[in-house]
């Protein structure tokens, strides 16, 4: 696409023209996609150009029709990666050491293992009602539109199911 | 990389825009400073005898010299509110210009005076004053402009802060001319300069914070 294209496009879009605009900002993203890639680190490459997206919108009403397209954009482009390295400069940065400690997470891992071999030995209305509202966080009423149990009948399948996953637990604690 | 969702967010958004002519901000910052500058002789806050003044050379200097600067600057400043355009060498050559002014007055200056003479003609009391009320001068163009460069699209913030602060410095000192009871180049040149230093850096460092897009 050539500069004169943007430029048409430019001018139908600062007439409102939705369809031409969202043509133009498709171009204009691949281009600036092109030109943070080489300019930021590849994490900061999407937010760059949504920014520089959305600061052509806002700042549409400026672009001269008698000018060319490109140099606009660039202009803008530059603007904002200029801004993103000073934030950059800004930013504290902590190298990471080789020998850094990170929690273990095997007990969590061991414990939602445990709960799901204990699940699978209740029954399926059971393991899933408690799965819904006592891990996933969901109340009685969206569990029961969800199983297609009445309300009731959720609470009593909690309940029970709670209880035999107790006895369950008593029972392996016991062996152990 | 997918950008469909705030594509279509601001496609949806559009709505047409009334482009922006550098026409009609010159003629916005010319309104307010032709309006500053009939109120100013309106309210009376002129010396009396303005055409006996104008005979003096250092009147010349100081108009011609403000004039000039405050109108490159006005210029500069205004096309910076475009992304696309760079105030940089503009600003180079404006340090020279204002250099040359300043080089000049001091021209105009009488001959050379001991460390007490040039205290007793600095007379900082007077010299606060005068730059205090330039200062106050340099307020409606100082607005006129921020709002302009806050609509605008300045990709050099702090070049352009700094044209903004000059060009409204210069006009307020231009203004204050014409109430300025002393002719002396030297407290002239020091104390002008210090009006308008002081505003252009206010600006400098104050302005990118609220023009910041």
């Amino acid at each position: 696409m050539t500069d004169s294209d943007w430029r048409a496009l430019m001018v139908a879009a600062q007439s409102g023209n939705a369809g031409v605009y969202r043509r133009l900002l498709t171009e204009v993203g691949v281009w600036l996609h092109r030109y943070y890639a080489r300019r930021l680190p590849s994490a900061m490459v999407d937010d760059a150009v949504q920014e520089v997206l959305l600061a052509l919108h806002e700042k549409r009403h400026t672009y001269n029709a008698t000018q060319p397209f490109g140099p606009w954009l660039a202009a803008i482009a530059r603007y904002k990666w200029i801004d993103r390295l000073r934030a950059m400069k800004a930013a504290t940065m902590e190298e990471l050491s080789d020998d850094l400690s990170i929690l273990d997470h095997g007990e969590a891992v061991q414990s939602a293992r445990s709960l799901e071999v204990l699940l699978d030995l209740l029954k399926p209305a059971q393991a899933e009602v408690i799965r819904l509202v006592k891990l996933q966080g969901l109340s009685i009423e969206e569990a029961a539109a969800r199983t297609g149990q009445t309300i009731s009948l959720v609470k009593v399948n909690i309940h029970r199911g709670l209880r035999r996953l107790t006895l369950l637990a008593q029972d392996q604690a016991d062996e152990l | 990389m997918n950008y469909d969702s705030l594509i279509n967010r601001l496609a949806e958004d559009l709505k047409p825009v009334r482009r922006r002519r550098l026409g009609l901000d010159i003629m916005i910052v010319a309104a307010i400073c032709a309006a500053e500058l009939a109120l100013f002789f309106a309210l009376g806050f002129a010396r009396p005898l303005v055409p006996m003044m104008m005979k003096q050379a250092t009147v010349w200097w100081r108009l011609a010299s403000l004039g000039l600067i405050s109108l490159i600057s006005f210029s500069l400043a205004i096309q910076s509110f475009n992304p696309a355009f760079s105030p940089r060498l503009g600003l180079r050559w404006l340090a020279v210009i204002v250099a040359i002014c300043l080089v000049f007055g001091l021209c105009l200056s009488a001959g050379p005076d001991g460390l007490n003479a040039i205290i007793h003609r600095l007379n900082w009391r007077d010299g606060v004053q005068c730059a205090a009320k330039m200062i106050a001068l340099s307020i409606p163009p100082l607005v006129g402009l921020s709002v302009l460069m806050r609509r605008g699209a300045p990709t050099d913030t702090r070049r352009t802060a700094l044209l903004v602060g000059l060009a409204a410095a210069a006009w307020g000192a231009f203004v204050f001319v014409f109430a300025c009871p002393f002719d002396d180049p030297l407290y002239i040149a020091t104390w002008y300069s210090v009006g308008c230093g002081s505003v252009t850096l206010l600006s400098r460092f104050v302005l990118p914070r609220f023009t910041a897009w």
